[in-house]
Parts: structure tokens; sequence; C-alpha cells
């Protein structure tokens, strides 16, 4: 019986990690591409191992464009992408309480709408939210790309949410509304603990979204030190002239290494889920 | 009962509970308006965010609008355009044939490498970090350099296969067959998002139940389709919703891979209402071609929604 | 309890709060906090100039330096440099231009140059050169004359450039073929079967760079490529660029079209400079004599290249000096005169153009590209040679700026030549579309 768990558990992790490989190819193909020597990158493409390997890229790359260095992109990246999610996460968490829990009249209405606007190619809302931003003065700083945030109008995160809210026994509800509880202090003391493996999915695609997203800081953004890292990073080519893979490379892999870092620590908090929280009883 | 327990605050809470309320409060806490009074950020950010800009852009759907001058009412000659414009008949097929083909196939993946990695090992958190990690580095032009020397006639994939005894010199990019399977590939690849969707509903499932039905002598495949799935199934279907909808709207792996090459045979519509609206300066056109297929996400969401009766598990546990 | 209510009614209201707060934070946070020196730089942002351009490391490197010693000759004067890609460029700009609040000084391309102005969102420059603010005396008028639309002057040539076959000297020597300059298109063709068949080598004509070659050609015909609202000459003069590749295709020394969309588009990856093998590489490619010296540092060793005209049965015709880029001033500029004296100092300052080195092209200015080019590298010097001396004697006035219904065309044009490549239609087939359709598209 052990035995036959050891070949299992040897078999398994085989497996896992065979694919695991597989997936990660493109980072390692990165990261080994960010220590080639730049005019080399493309001739080597096929191998993982720099013949020479270079932190020259590194160098060059963190200098960034005049008088901006990356400090100054990671810095924005990480103000844009932390301020937004957690204006997201919050206000979802309660829209989704209210969807979920409530009857109220123009609720089916309300709950088309969210995913309507979730149908419309973001593309074709481009100029004319520039355009509206631009009469809120908003233009030239970071408010279009965080405000919208605290409102909940990522539909995305709301019906996650939700979906989650309603997989939770109503009688919980009841006892507590019983017992006098306010609805807020039920969302607060009851639904909030309970869907944190929701809350904690929402923060990693919202901080990775956040990060990656460029499309809006290009418009929006127009000061090279407010540049966020998805934007800086798009300097470093153009089709037209001489373009520093090498550096671009670099710098890619170190912009991935934050969202990295937020996966990991936020991850172990998915595995405590409902079933090890205290509701067995 | 024991999340009373479980919380601390909890009883403090109920103390404070016991007085008396004012009038505001008993209005805010009434059933049918604590709906109105949570979902009110949405309702602001609604109206706030994206009436506005989604009524400009439906209006410039019927107008001849090139950004740069201002928009000039046409009536409905963007959307009679559309019937004489072979590229978009060309476009709406790419698009079902890779949001159809894709989702699936991403959604299968995805719930099975989600249950592989339900197992807490010691390396799991290593094991979830990589096979996020193509989620995370989606769509930088690293991708796009990268994809395409893998899949070209000298590439990786070709090796790999004459390895293995396949001599195979396709041009997999190059080839209007096979274009569109690479770009679907890398969408199954990036899974990472419908994964832990999973996970973290896999994880609300009561462990009670698999005990209880342990104790009656049920096996691990009988436990799937009995507890696991059936619970599973609201999940499934938000990922199916969400997914379904992010594939007709898919843009980055066409725009930065392959920019509709070969022959249109990759051209997602998305990126030619893009081409439309930013390259052709026909902006009133790219407006009208979002519009439709606002229509046709809504109708395929609206068929998902009324087949969610027949096999969505919605009692809770 | 007090508290508690508060707390209700608060939890919509909440976000709402925290938002002043943060987003206050957020607008200015980004400029003050996050960079110190920016903020010291510069005035308050209302008397700030802005200089958009699109290019790459290089090129904002460079340019971020020019604006910096301007900043430090003309004290009181703030510009802020805004450094994008070539793709966001144009997005970005439409967009501004939406919202009327382009930059007051804007890096403008030949291509786009008709419609912005069209639209009324350029500045004439007519008076400043009048009143000698914006001295052009020193270039070339057919250079300058490029910048004006009906009669006004609008944007101000940074940078010369000219059509340039790019090719492999070493691949050439091998096939022992002779090449030379103003090769007619039979003796091109003959160039490209003889070096197939005996190196290998296959030959990109101009894929996916199409338009400039297709009006190159149609200029030894007399015919314009984009005229006012319609297609120059008539549907028989567009079959001959498609009849290359047909021929190509069918002699098999025409390049796998395939190669194009596993390959980045840039640069580094050209067929010219990279391939594993003489079949998925090509013995010249058409370009422009800006890029040469990026294609030469490309190149693998011992692969050593060289520059030639474009082939045409008239070359004289057909070759002309390419504006390769202009600095044009916004019609909403806060303050158009000093905008005008920056894009003035830009293009005759020695100063300024040695620390940009030709990077935009050759300098427009005669004294400053005198100055400049004994500084460049070597291949830049050999571009600028090949500029004055080869084409500059033997070649027209370029092409008017081309309509706003053109860049619609030239999609139509990359969309045929693919279908021919593809062996789908043929080249008589894609000629007459590309005309009729195109007539349709710029009638709008």
């Amino acid at each position: 019986m052990r035995s036959k768990r050891l070949v299992f558990n040897i078999v398994y992790n085989l497996c896992v990690f065979a694919i695991g490989i597989a997936m990660i190819y493109p980072l390692l193909w990165m990261l080994a591409s960010s220590f080639k020597e730049s005019n080399t990158i493309f001739n080597t493409a096929s191998s993982l191992i720099p013949k020479q390997a270079t932190l020259e890229n590194y160098i060059n790359g963190w200098k960034g464009f005049g008088k901006v260095s990356f400090t100054t992109f990671f810095r924005n990246s990480l103000f844009i992408s932390v301020t937004a999610t957690f204006g997201t996460v919050m206000a979802s968490s309660l829209v989704a309480y209210g969807f979920a829990r409530f009857q109220f009249k123009g609720k089916k209405l309300l709950f088309t709408a969210m995913l309507l606007s979730m149908m419309l190619p973001a593309q074709v809302l481009m100029i004319p939210q520039y355009l509206w931003y631009q009469k809120l003065g908003w233009v030239g700083s970071y408010l279009p790309l965080i405000v919208p945030y605290f409102f909940a109008i990522q539909g995305f995160f709301v019906y996650l949410m939700s979906n989650f809210i309603s997989g939770i026994p109503y009688e919980l509800d009841e006892a507590a509304k019983i017992d006098g509880c306010s609805y807020f202090s039920l969302y607060r003391y009851i639904i909030f603990p309970l869907i944190k493996p929701a809350l904690v999915t929402a923060c990693i695609f919202s901080f990775i979204w956040r990060w990656d997203d460029f499309l809006s800081s290009l418009l929006y953004v127009s000061k090279t030190a407010m540049y966020p890292v998805s934007l800086a990073l798009k300097l470093f080519c153009d089709p037209g002239a001489a373009s520093d893979y090498g550096a671009m490379f670099a710098m890619a892999t170190l912009s991935v290494l934050p969202v990295l870092v937020i996966f990991l620590i936020f991850q172990k908090h998915l595995v405590e889920g409902i079933s090890t929280s205290g509701l067995k009883g | 009962m024991s999340a009373r327990r479980a919380n601390p605050h909890f009883r403090a809470e109920l103390k404070k509970e016991g007085k008396k309320m004012n009038q505001i409060r008993r209005f805010a806490n009434q059933k049918h308006t604590a709906g109105y009074v949570f979902t009110l950020p949405f309702i602001i950010g609604f109206f706030m965010f994206m009436v506005v800009p989604m009524g400009m852009s439906l209006y410039y759907s019927f107008c001849d609008y090139d950004i740069l001058s201002p928009p000039v009412f046409s009536g409905l000659d963007n959307f009679r355009h559309m019937l004489t414009d072979d590229t978009f008949f060309q476009t709406l097929k790419v698009t079902f044939f890779f949001a159809f083909v894709s989702v699936p196939l991403k959604l299968l993946f995805a719930l099975l490498v989600a249950l592989l990695l339900l197992k807490n090992t010691r390396l799991s958190g290593f094991y979830r970090a990589a096979y996020y990690l193509p989620s995370i580095i989606g769509g930088s032009v690293a991708v796009s350099v990268l994809w395409k020397r893998m899949f070209s006639s000298d590439g990786v994939i070709n090796s790999l296969l004459q390895m293995v005894g396949i001599n195979c010199t396709v041009s997999w990019l190059g080839n209007t067959e096979t274009a569109i399977w690479v770009l679907i590939l890398l969408v199954v690849w990036q899974f990472g998002s419908s994964m832990l969707i999973f996970l973290s509903a896999l994880k609300q499932v009561p462990a009670s139940l698999y005990e209880a039905a342990k104790v009656d002598g049920a096996g691990p495949i009988y436990r799937f389709f009995k507890i696991t799935l059936p619970l599973l199934t609201p999940t499934i279907f938000f990922n199916l919703v969400m997914q379904m909808i992010s594939g007709f709207l898919a843009f980055t792996q066409c725009y930065i891979i392959t920019e509709g090459r070969p022959l249109n045979s990759t051209l997602l519509y998305t990126v030619y209402m893009y081409q439309q609206s930013f390259e052709f300066y026909n902006t009133g056109y790219g407006a009208a071609l979002a519009w439709v297929m606002l229509a046709i996400i809504g109708l395929i969401t609206l068929v998902l929604f009324a087949t969610k009766k027949f096999w969505v598990y919605e009692g809770g546990f | 309890m007090m508290k508690r209510t508060t707390a209700l009614l608060v939890a919509a209201a909440m976000t709402t709060a925290s938002l002043t707060g943060c987003g206050g934070n957020a607008g200015n946070g980004g400029d003050e906090s996050t960079n110190p020196e920016v903020k010291s730089s510069g005035g308050s942002s209302s008397d700030e100039m802005v200089f958009a351009w699109w290019g790459n490391q290089t090129r904002n490197e460079r340019t971020q330096q020019v604006i910096d010693l301007y900043m430090e000759e003309n004290p009181g004067v703030s510009i802020d440099g805004q450094p994008s890609q070539f793709a966001d460029y144009w997005n970005k700009l439409a967009t501004a231009a939406a919202g009327n609040a382009l930059p007051d000084v804007i890096q403008m391309d030949y291509k786009y140059l008709d419609q912005y102005v069209e639209n009324g969102l350029l500045l004439d420059l007519t008076p400043y050169v009048d009143n000698g603010i914006l001295d052009v005396s020193d270039c070339n008028q057919d250079v300058i004359d490029s910048g004006k639309v009906d009669g006004q002057f609008y944007a101000v040539c940074i940078g010369i450039s000219s059509p340039a076959l790019v090719y492999s000297k070493t691949v050439a020597e091998q096939a022992g073929v002779e090449i030379k300059n103003n090769m007619n298109i039979e003796e091109f063709l003959d160039t490209c079967r003889k070096i197939y068949e005996t190196t290998g080598y296959k030959t990109n004509i101009a894929y996916t760079d199409n338009e400039p070659f297709m009006e190159y050609l149609l200029r030894a015909k007399d015919v314009t490529l984009f005229e006012d609202g319609k297609m120059g000459g008539e549907a028989a003069d567009y079959v001959e660029y498609f009849e290359l590749y047909e021929t190509g295709l069918k002699e098999e020394w025409l390049i796998d079209p395939a190669v194009f969309v596993e390959r980045t588009k840039t640069t580094e990856l050209n067929p010219l400079v990279y391939g594993t093998s003489p079949e998925n590489m090509s013995w010249c490619t058409f370009h422009l004599t800006n890029q040469y010296s990026v294609l030469v540092g490309s190149a693998a060793e011992g692969n050593e290249l060289g520059m030639l005209t474009w082939p045409s049965d008239n070359v004289k015709k057909s070759n002309y000096l390419k504006p390769s880029q202009f600095l044009a001033v916004s019609k909403d500029a806060k303050n158009p005169e000093e905008a005008v004296k920056f894009v003035n100092w830009f293009n005759n300052s020695v100063e300024c153009n040695n620390i940009l080195l030709a990077e935009r092209g050759i300098p427009v200015s005669k004294s400053v590209s005198e100055a400049v080019s004994e500084k460049l590298p070597e291949p830049d010097q050999e571009a600028i040679a090949f500029v004055n001396e080869i084409v500059s004697p033997n070649s027209s006035k370029v092409n008017p700026p081309a309509d706003a219904g053109a860049s619609g065309v030239i999609d139509l044009l990359n969309q045929l030549e693919e279908q021919v490549c593809y062996g789908q239609i043929t080249a008589q087939e894609a000629g007459t579309r590309l005309f009729e359709e195109g007539n349709q598209m710029m009638a709008k």
C-alpha cells in the first residue's frame, strides 16, 4: 500500500513538473535572452544558455529614457496597480453582495447592463472615453486609471464574487439577521471572510491586468516621468529602427517579478478555502 | 452557526446591535432598499464611466467619423457597408471558429490542471506559479517574438517533431490552415485565470461531503461525478460565459503575432475593428462593427443563460 | 451605535469618499513625489511646451539631450519630451487631435501630413519664414516644398533619405553577377534569377513595405499613385508591380511569404541579414538610406552590404529625395512663436545636430549636414554620399502627400500582394482590383 502510494507520488510529481517546465519555457527563454548580448539574441534564439552571459542589458535598460529611470516606472506601476486593485476588490465585493443577496426592482436590468458593458470591445470605447475624461479634466493624470475602479465597473469581478456569495448557505445570513445584525455587519463579518478565495483571485487578476495595461496609460498619461513599466517597455522597440531587444527583455523579465511575487504571496490564501474555515460544523 | 464562534468580532458586534435604530438606518436596512445601497457604487460608476462613452460610440456608429474631423451623421451607411464587406464576413468566420474551439479546450485544460493541483504538496505553490506564469506575461513583445520563433519552419516545434521521427518543415504561421491553431494554442496555454477560479471554487466544496461519501464507500471517480462536478457547475458556467465573451473579444493574440496574416485567415474581429478605427481612420465604421459584436455576444450569452437551468446546480451545499 | 449607522450608509459611499483622497494623490503624486528632476526643471505646466515624437531608445535618448541643451540655452523655456512607439504614436496623436489637445511640436510623417492639414490641425508656418524666425534658406527647395500643402507651409523636413536597394555584396560576388546602379526592371529580374540559380538565395521584392516601390514604378510612367480623391493612371499601370511577384513565384526565386508572418517586423530580422539558409534569406531589400546603418549593424559577420538605386525603367523619373520626417507646430500651441523657434533651432543648429547625428535622416540644412557628416559612422557617411552623388543628380520631385483615403488603399495593396504571392489571384486581377476598389476608397 505504501509503495503504491510512493509510486503514485513520483509519477504525479514527474507529470506535473514536466508540464510545468513546458509552461515556463517562455519565461526561461526571456530570462536567457536578457543575458545575451543584444545583437546575438535572434541568432541564438533556439538556445537557452547564453554563450557569454552579460549584465549589460540590465544596466542599459534600467537607465530608462532621458532622465527617467526604471525606478520611476516601477514606482508608477506599483502605485497605479495597488490603488486600482484595492478599489476594485472592495467595491466589487460590496456590489456583489448586493446582487447576490437582495431582490430589488431593476436588479435584472442592472445585472444585464453589467454583462453588456463587458461585451463591447474595449478598443472602441477608447476615443469616447478619452473625450469624456478630458471634459472632466482628468487627462494627463492618473485619475482615469484609478477612479473608475472604485466604482466596481469591472463586471467580471462583481459577477465572480456574486457567484461565490451565492454558494454560501443562506442559513448563515438568516441566523445572523435574527440575532439583530445589520446587513453591513453581515457583509463585513460573515460574507467578506467567507469569500476570501474569490477576493484573493480578484486581487491577483486585477493586479496583473493593471500592471500589464498600457493602452489606457498611453492615452491618459503624457509625461514620461509618469509612464508605467508596461508603456516604458514599448519604447525600446521601433519597427523602423534599431531596437534594443536585450534591454527590452531584461526589463520585461524584471517587470514580471512583482507580479510573480504578488501571486506567490496571495496564492497561499487560496489554499484555505471554506473547507477549513469552520463551516464544517 | 459555527461561523459566529469562528469570528470573535461577531459577539462584540451583536452587543452593539442591541440598541434601537434610527430612521435612516432603518431605511437602509430594509430588504428592498439595502440592495440599492450596496449596488450604489456600480450604479454611479456605470452612469459616470460607461453610459456616456457607450452612448457616444453608439452615436458614432451612425456617423461618418475619421477622428480628426467632427462626426457627420450618415444614418445606416456603416451598417449597410458591412453587407458588402467581404473582410467583415471573413473575420466573423475566423472569430467564431476561434472562440468555439479555444474556449472549450481552455476550460477543459484549466479544470484538469486545477484538479491536479488541488493536492497539497510541498511543491504546490511552485506548481501553481509555474502554471499561472503564461497568463502573467500575456501579451508582451517577448511572447510575440518567442511564439513566432517557436512555430517558424525552422523553429523549436519542428525540431522537436524531427526528434521523434516526424519530418516536418511546415511553416505553422505561414500556412492558412495551421496559423489559426497557433493562436488557439496560445489562448489555451494562458488558461491560468480559469484555473485559479476553478481552484478557488474547488476549495469551497465542504470536505465533510467527501468524507461522508468515503464512509459510504464511494470511489474517487464516483465522488468526482456525483459531488465535485455538480457543485462546480456554477463555476463552470461562470467561466464559460466569461471565456466566451473574452474569446469573441480576443485581440492581443492576433494583434501581436499575425495581424491577420496569412490571407486574413487569422484576422480576428476586434483587430479588424481596431484597424478600421485607428489605421484607416474609419472610426464610425469601427464603432458600428463594435456594436454588431455586442449584439452577437449578447445573443450567445442569452442562449447560454437559457441553458443554465438544464445543467447548472444552484442548490448551494 | 451611531458609528455603525454611519458605517452602513458609508458602505456604498465609502468608495466615493476614499477615492477623492486617492485620486488627488494620484494626479499630483505622479510627477511630484516620483520625479523631482522633472518638477524642478520646469515651471507650471501651463507654459510648458510639449514635443512629441516616435522612435526607439537611441532617438529618445538623443532627442532628450537636445531638449535639455535647448532649455539650458534658453532659460525660461520649458519643454516636455514625449516619445512613443510608432503605431502607438499615431493612435495617441489622433485621439489627442479629437480632443483638441495636440502636443505643441509634433513629429510628422509625410503619409499623415495631408490629413492633419486638411482638418486644420497644424499651424501655417509661412509668416514665420517671412519674418525670419524660421530660416530655411540653406535647404534644398524641393525638400522644403514637400512640407507644403496647397501652397501653404506646414511642416519642416528634418531629415532626408532616399530609396535604397540594400544588397549583400558577399552573395553577389559568390554568384558572380555584375551589380550596378540604375538597373532597369529586366536587369533586376535577371540578377534575381542568376543569384537564385548559383547560390540559392531568394529575392524579397517589397513585401509588406510595398507602397513606396509601387509608387516608384508608377512614377516612371508619369503616373501619380494617389491623386486628389482618386488613383492615378489606369488599371493596366498597376499590373506591372504584381507581375514581378508572379514571375518570381513562377521561377521560384521569390522568397516564401510565410517568412514574413514568422518574423517580427524589425530590421534585425530582415531576410537580408537574418535566416538559417539561403532558402529563407534574400540577397536584397527595398529600404531607405536612413536604415542602412542599422542593417549593416545587424548583418552577420562576413555578410558585406552595399547600396543601389531601386530598379526602374526610368530611374530619373522614379527616384526622389524622400523627406523622412517633419516637425510641425500644432494650431493650438500655447506659444506658437516659441515652438517655431525650437523647430528652427532643431533644423539649423550644428550643436543640436551633433547630438542627433542624422539619426532621423540627413539634416536638411546644407551647412549642418556638412558639419555633421564627418562625425558619423562609416555606413552613415556612405548613405550621405549615396544620396548626394547618386540619387540627387538623377531624380525628380517627390509626390505630393497622399489623401486621407490612402491608408485603406495601402491595406488593400497588402492584401492583393499577399493573394498573388499565395497564388490565389493573377497579377492582372490584382492590378485591376487595386485600381478599381482603390478609386472607390479614395472617392469617399
